[in-house]
């Protein structure tokens, strides 16, 4: 857990303290129960008095009054659930209140009542869109159970077409376009290092024209459907069924949403980054919100325009799109694409910027081509204006408007690459971590990669003209939208889950979630290339029964989309009741969201964080992206002592400096603890445990916390058996290069990486001379062992491994030879040879043994000899290692050369003498 | 507290601890990105309007009413009216003028006079309805004729009824020289409402 939580109690950052508005959720909900009637019975009253007024006939239009009322009730149930009471009141010249009554939950009933704070506006959002999305899922199913066979199941054609039409109305007015403003509700203000939006009260508005727009949809059931598609091409909507006139209002609602919230988010990320948060060190999912709510602000008043048209000709009797009154069809075609092509890219851009953080979070890797994510998200947004018509090839528009429409369609697709390889280049290398939000972002690259390409096939005029209206199309858009926002959703959710309810997925239902999704998927729409290539029309209840295979194979795949889903809603409901507690950085992330606590507190940041750096500098060496500080209370800046484990696997390169280098290296990011583990084989565990022990002894006096074991087992069982159930952050296997490495010739390092579950496996090398030389523990003090007669002998060998176990240290073997003159002649020389041979066996069998030791003939007497050793090596200690007699001369020399440097003497025994 | 009685009604969160200081604030900025999303709004219309102009182009122009007799609009009528609504954001510019200037009986001067003249617009509008001899019902033209009109009435209404707000708090003095945002905010709107009029009026009445 973190060193510090945050607490609100007893005063807010305002200096007051936090109260809940007292009145209870029912009052709410009483409140807007009489909005409804109120409007309704109101715009009734309304209609009949003007069409008096006005001499009208008939005084009584059902048609025009469900419009009216329609209207109405939605402001009334606004007005009822508390969104203009703030507003009102300042309107008839009272002070602002600003007590942040309405901010927080404190149980879960209250996130059904108004709120302004965005943590709970985020949950709102991301709660109500999942709904629609089941209603609208469970149309699809119904949909999929009709078409599982030629002829008719269970719906005529007319419900067949109110069930698509809704499905399509469902899924993207009040699931994908809002679903993002959710998440980005959510996080992004957290993201910025604000606390809260720009205008909680509009977000809270922005949030409740949600249900408006989505009841009035499914409300259109009980009046009659509405079946022109969510196109809703005239003259089909203008003439047809009642509940088209609810589906113009709940689009009107949906897009004031829409463009309320994106205004909102401008505001925020204009207004209210914290210091140092340049645009350019801006997580990527705040340039995709800025850049889809820019969007959203310009292209949704175009839908609105043509739904205002289409209404005004149903209740109205205007001729927008009668020919024969001058009116034209194919201008509404146009109207609704320069919104509804945009739109696209306002249900994907935001995906892409969750995708960008997942990527980077999970490969351990700086996000490649910040900038080029980011322009490219600008360069798609600005070409997604110049695209629309290339949906209405066929129309009958004007012909010269299609190869411009095809070009710059096909130009969408080079951003688009940009980003698609970016993403790539980031996994490139990388150290993925397949936990279920990576696993959702491939499951997206793979799924979006096949829409985004038969997207281009569709933009060229002589392809699209083939496969205009049949089931290719269908494809590609359901490719488009499952990869592009249904997996990015989850994959946002499976992120950022921890993060707001302070507990962690169910890691198996998450598996099983994803999988069935993603085999789903390719089962219900990989087919329908193939059935739109050959000619079925989509939107038709019936078929050809030549597609009856495929269609009954795509209904089987799309009952797994729908146990899916279950799975997911079992998976959250499960998570919140028994779920581990997350900690504050679950996913060991850099943006700011990951700096606070699961959840985050009230308003966010008690102080306003300082930013000063790039948001994804994954694996740099003390890089930051933001410091956040504790209030004065606590003191200074907030960090995390939360240490995730780093298991590191290593025998015969234990003890080497390049090893010792790269812990301390990953320990300078500040977020891993250290395990050893010294797996035994078949060696010998004194050996073993005495390398552990300097090792460890070398960590600890670079401050570095790490444990370390011996265990039984091979390199592989051991590494596997652990990796599995620590679930550390990552294993390093360290070994010595392939050709003298035992473990190496068998794959070690991919058997562990399966044997624990895909733990992140690292491999690394260690050279011979490394894993030898006595540099290996620098920071250890050094002992000079002074040995002559000694030197080759068992006895040596046996008091320097003692001493090691006893203090981890170095040692150094010094040899002082009293050579006899000339030092050249052969005497000399034979003593010399001599002396080496013993100083090489001694050396090897201590290091073998895993001692930190090495030795050195020396050409001069003890008394020349000593200052020059003591002086190149600066031991810590002096042994002085006689034999007999010798000992006390080889004392005194080192006395005289020691200085202030301890001398201590060990006596071999008169037989330790080779 | 962040606000004051003062502020727009939709108070920014934790502004303060920023300390940065902004040309444009974020409520000034949000008003100006609706007026960019009003301005989608009405282009999607005169979109609407264009298709149909052009649609019938090719017979006559102005088109013909259901009774074959020509639409006929009102230019010199609409032209004075035009010049009202546009002389009503000069004023209410004066008005402000003033307020910076310290003078609030300037303001309240300024933005009495911008409300009449708004309103007095309206009235003419409406009396143009009463007198043009089609309905909305007539042809596609007509339609999009009493659309645009309509849809910009609406906000010139809209703008009357913010303004009158404004002068409400004009009396109780809740403007100063320095701090005044929603006063700027309508002002924004109010201008915006005048531009889209003085293109209704040249792309609709006059071309």
């Amino acid at each position: 857990m973190a060193t510090h939580s945050p607490a609100h109690a007893p005063a807010g950052p305002g200096g007051h303290v936090h109260h809940e508005d007292p009145r209870p959720v029912s009052y709410w909900w009483r409140r807007a129960f009489v909005g409804v009637i109120f409007g309704v019975l109101g715009s009734f009253l309304l209609v009949f008095l003007l069409r008096a007024l006005f001499g009208m006939t008939p005084l009584w239009d059902g048609g025009v009054m469900a419009g009216v009322a329609g209207l109405l009730g939605g402001i009334g149930f606004l007005w009822g659930i508390g969104c203009f009471d703030t507003w009102l009141s300042w309107a008839r010249g009272n002070p602002l209140t600003e007590d942040h009554s309405f901010h927080g939950v404190s149980n879960w009933k209250q996130y059904f009542r108004i709120n302004t704070d965005h943590k709970v506006i985020g949950i709102q959002y991301l709660a109500m869109t999942l709904f629609f999305m089941v209603c609208g899922g469970i149309m699809a199913l119904l949909i999929r159970t009709e078409l599982a066979a030629p002829g008719q199941q269970i719906a005529d054609g007319q419900t067949y077409n109110g069930l698509l039409s809704m499905h399509a109305t469902l899924m993207i007015f009040v699931f994908a376009v809002p679903v993002f403003g959710g998440i980005a509700n959510y996080v992004l203000p957290i993201m910025i290092g604000a606390k809260d939006m720009a205008f909680p009260r509009l977000n809270a508005l922005s949030f409740w024209f949600l249900p408006v727009a989505g009841f009035m949809f499914l409300a259109a059931a009980f009046v009659g459907w509405f079946g022109a598609a969510w196109t809703a091409y005239p003259p089909l909507a203008s003439q047809g069924l009642e509940g088209q006139t609810l589906f113009e209002l709940g689009v009107q609602f949906a897009g004031a949403s829409s463009i309320a919230t994106a205004i909102n988010f401008l505001a925020t990320l204009i207004t209210m980054r914290a210091p140092g948060m340049t645009i350019w060190r801006m997580p990527i999912l705040a340039w995709a919100t800025g850049v889809t709510s820019v969007l959203a602000v310009f292209a949704t008043p175009f839908i609105a325009g043509s739904q205002f048209l289409t209404m005004f000709d149903r209740l109205m009797g205007t001729n927008f799109f009668v020919p024969d009154q001058g009116g034209d069809v194919i201008m509404y075609q146009l109207i609704f694409w320069f919104y509804s092509h945009p739109a696209v890219y306002i249900m994907l851009l935001p995906g892409f910027g969750i995708i960008s953080e997942v990527i980077a979070t999970f490969a351990r890797k700086p996000l490649f081509g910040y900038r080029a994510m980011a322009f490219s998200l600008v360069a798609i947004a600005v070409l997604g204006f110049g695209v629309w018509a290339h949906h209405m090839f066929v129309s009958g528009m004007a012909a010269w408007l299609r190869v411009p429409m095809m070009v710059t369609t096909i130009i969408i697709a080079v951003p688009t690459g940009v980003k698609m390889w970016s993403w790539l280049a980031t996994l490139w290398r990388g150290k993925i971590h397949m936990k279920p939000p990576m696993l959702w972002a491939l499951g997206f690259l793979f799924t979006f990669l096949i829409g985004g390409l038969s997207g281009v096939f569709n933009g060229i005029v002589p392809a699209d003209i083939h496969v205009s209206d049949t089931y290719f199309v269908t494809a590609h858009l359901h490719y488009v939208l499952y990869g592009g926002t249904v997996y990015t959703v989850f994959a946002g959710i499976y992120y950022w889950f921890p993060k707001a309810t302070g507990r962690m997925l169910n890691e198996r239902l998450s598996q099983w979630h994803f999988w069935l999704t993603f085999i789903g998927t390719q089962i219900t729409f990989m087919p329908m290339h193939w059935q739109g290539l050959q000619g079925m029309p989509r939107r038709v209840a019936d078929y050809d029964p030549r597609f009856e295979l495929v269609n009954s194979i795509e209904t089987v795949g799309s009952y797994m989309l729908g146990i899916a889903t279950i799975i997911f809603f079992y998976n959250v409901y499960w998570s919140l009741k028994h779920g581990d507690r997350a900690s504050w950085n679950p996913w060991r992330g850099r943006t700011l969201e990951w700096m606070v606590s699961s959840p985050p507190p009230l308003f966010n940041f008690d102080v306003i964080p300082q930013v000063v750096g790039g948001p994804y500098q994954y694996g740099i060496k003390d890089a930051r992206h933001a410091v956040v500080f504790a209030p004065e209370e606590f003191g200074g800046e907030l960090t995390e002592d939360t240490r995730y484990p780093v298991l590191v696997i290593a025998n015969e390169a234990l003890s080497s400096q390049t090893l010792v280098d790269e812990i301390r290296s990953r320990n300078a990011d500040g977020l891993w603890s250290f395990e050893i583990l010294v797996p035994l084989g078949d060696s010998d565990r004194v050996i073993a445990e005495r390398r552990l022990a300097t090792t460890l002894a070398a960590l600890s006096e670079y401050g570095v916390s790490a444990t370390g074991r011996v265990a039984e087992g091979d390199v592989v069982a051991v590494g596997g058996a652990e990796g599995k159930a620590r679930q550390p952050h990552e294993i390093v296997v360290a070994t010595l290069p392939l050709n003298s490495s035992a473990w190496m010739r068998q794959d070690a390092v991919d058997r562990i990486r399966k044997a624990s579950g895909n733990v992140p496996t690292t491999h690394f090398i260690v050279n011979g001379d490394d894993a030898r030389a006595i540099g290996a523990a620098s920071s250890l003090p050094l002992t000079m062992i002074v040995a002559t007669e000694a030197v080759g002998a068992e006895a040596l060998a046996a008091a320097v491994m003692a001493r090691s176990d006893a203090q981890p240290g170095r040692f150094s073997i010094v040899c002082p030879l009293d050579l006899p003159q000339p030092r050249w002649g052969v005497e000399s020389s034979e003593i010399r040879r001599d002396a080496g041979e013993r100083m090489t066996a001694t050396v090897n069998a201590l290091v073998s043994s895993g001692v930190q030791v090495q030795g050195e003939v020396m050409d001069d007497g003890p008394a020349a000899a000593l200052p020059l050793a003591i002086d190149a090596l600066k031991p810590a200690q002096i042994v002085i290692a006689g034999v007999n007699g010798e000992a006390r001369a080889l004392a005194e020399a080192a006395a005289a050369a020691a200085g202030d440097i301890p001398v201590d003497t060990v006596n071999l025994g008169a037989h330790a003498g080779s | 507290m962040a606000t004051t009685a003062g502020q727009a009604p939709v108070a920014s969160h934790g502004q303060e601890t920023h300390g940065k200081k902004h040309g444009l604030n974020a409520e000034l900025i949000a008003m100006l990105l609706f007026i960019g999303s009003e301005l989608m709004l009405f282009a999607s219309l005169f979109t609407a309007y264009f298709f149909i102009r052009y649609g019938v182009a090719n017979e006559t122009w102005p088109p013909l009413k259901k009774d074959g007799e020509p639409f006929e609009l009102p230019v010199l009528l609409t032209g004075i009216n035009t010049a009202i609504l546009v002389g009503s954001s000069f004023t209410l510019w004066w008005g402000e003028k003033c307020l910076k200037a310290g003078d609030r009986q300037g303001l309240i001067r300024g933005l009495w006079i911008t409300i009449l003249m708004g309103g007095t617009f309206l009235l003419i509008q409406l009396n143009e309805y009463a007198h043009l001899g089609f309905t909305p019902q007539d042809r596609a033209f007509s339609g999009a004729f009493y659309t645009l009109t309509g849809f910009h009435g609406a906000h010139v209404a809209v703008g009357l009824i913010v303004l009158s707000m404004c002068l409400r708090r004009a009396y109780k003095n809740d403007f100063t020289a320095t701090n005044h945002t929603p006063l700027a905010a309508g002002s924004y709107y109010w201008h915006f409402v005048d531009i889209v009029w003085v293109l209704l009026f040249l792309l609709v009445y006059v071309i």
